[in-house]
């Protein structure tokens, strides 16, 4: 029996045998493995993704939580970040002395990590009441006040004179720094 | 000269059948490649959003540590700032007790208040005043105390009340 195949046919047949090779070695050796490699970094990517919105969320939530604490403690934060001025203290608390005089500030040893600098108060009450309204408005001054020890009274005729160290604590110069670097942020 | 009563048809090397054959593999393959491209910039875009991410995540680390210091910091200045205050209100009660302890019969010239301990100038109409009305409620606040005596000019007596707490039992009391 013979077969009758135009030369045409065979060329035909040769093409399409070479396209259908083509196409084989094209997916197998390209297409699967990049489409693999595909699915891998689309998985990686979308757990990146939902990792960083985890940690964003978090850092929104140290941000809100930063936030009230900057806004709670505005005196304080900013008590601390203030320079003593004797001019301005005694100013502010004249009213409750007879007399007030303050000596200079002078350095001392920093504690907990804060710069300290104490100041010697001499002044004249006319009665205990004053100290105590002094007392708290001390708490409540531009800066963070210690009355330290020793505190003397001493009847003067009418009034009584009261001599008292006074330590006044504010940042040191490096957590100055770094304050001032974050609020920057 | 005409050999054929009918006209000749044109021939071509491509028929119809080899160029629908050619239109269906040409699509194949552009399919394959289109395919091809398309993941090959998927797989650029991914890299690139990866290295996006990873330098989004570097900064907001680097701002989480810095607010996460920031937040110790006040935490650290407002327990300390308690702690002053507190201080301040316990001294001021301190100071009120102490004026509040002194009987109307005996009379204050002078009060040291010490860190651990209180001495006290005045004069009294005589000793038992002192020692009912001072002394006793003196020594229940302190471990030591001492009292000194000098007549005044006016028949009263002056005294000097020097009063002491150890710091070993008052460690040992917290």
């Amino acid at each position: 029996m013979k077969i009758n195949i135009s030369r045409q046919h065979i060329y035909l047949l040769l093409v399409s045998f070479f396209l259908f090779l083509f196409v084989v070695i094209f997916s197998f050796a390209v297409l699967i493995p990049e489409g693999k490699e595909y699915r891998i970094k689309k998985a990686d990517l979308n757990k990146e993704l939902k990792e960083l919105r985890k940690y964003q969320n978090f850092s929104d939530e140290t941000y809100e939580v930063l936030k009230n604490l900057q806004s709670e403690n505005r005196h304080i934060i900013t008590a601390f970040d203030t320079i003593f001025d004797i001019k301005r203290f005694e100013k502010q608390h004249k009213s409750f002395f007879t007399s007030l005089s303050i000596s200079k500030i002078e350095p001392v040893a920093p504690e907990e990590g804060f710069s300290v600098y104490e100041v010697n108060t001499s002044s004249q009450i006319s009665s205990p009441s004053n100290f105590y309204e002094f007392l708290d408005a001390v708490n409540k001054s531009d800066w963070i006040i210690d009355i330290n020890f020793p505190i003397d009274f001493k009847r003067e005729g009418e009034l009584i004179k009261s001599s008292f160290t006074m330590k006044v604590y504010y940042n040191s110069s490096d957590t100055n720094a770094s304050a001032s670097e974050s609020s920057a942020k | 000269m005409i050999h054929s009563y009918i006209r000749p048809r044109k021939k071509s090397a491509i028929t119809q059948e080899t160029l629908l054959m050619f239109t269906f593999f040409g699509i194949t393959l552009l399919m394959l490649l289109l395919t091809y491209v398309f993941l090959a910039y998927k797989d650029y875009s991914f890299v690139r959003d990866a290295q996006a991410i990873s330098k989004e995540r570097a900064l907001l680390e680097k701002n989480l540590v810095k607010m996460k210091n920031e937040i110790v910091y006040i935490e650290k200045q407002k327990q300390f700032s308690q702690t002053i205050y507190t201080q301040n209100s316990v001294l001021k009660d301190s100071i009120a007790n102490l004026f509040d302890l002194v009987p109307q019969r005996i009379t204050l010239s002078q009060a040291k208040l010490l860190e651990n301990g209180l001495v006290l100038y005045g004069i009294t109409p005589n000793k038992d005043v002192y020692n009912f009305m001072l002394q006793a409620p003196l020594r229940s606040i302190f471990h030591r105390t001492y009292s000194s005596f000098y007549p005044a000019q006016n028949g009263w007596l002056r005294f000097v009340s020097t009063n002491y707490s150890d710091e070993e039992e008052l460690d040992n009391e917290d």
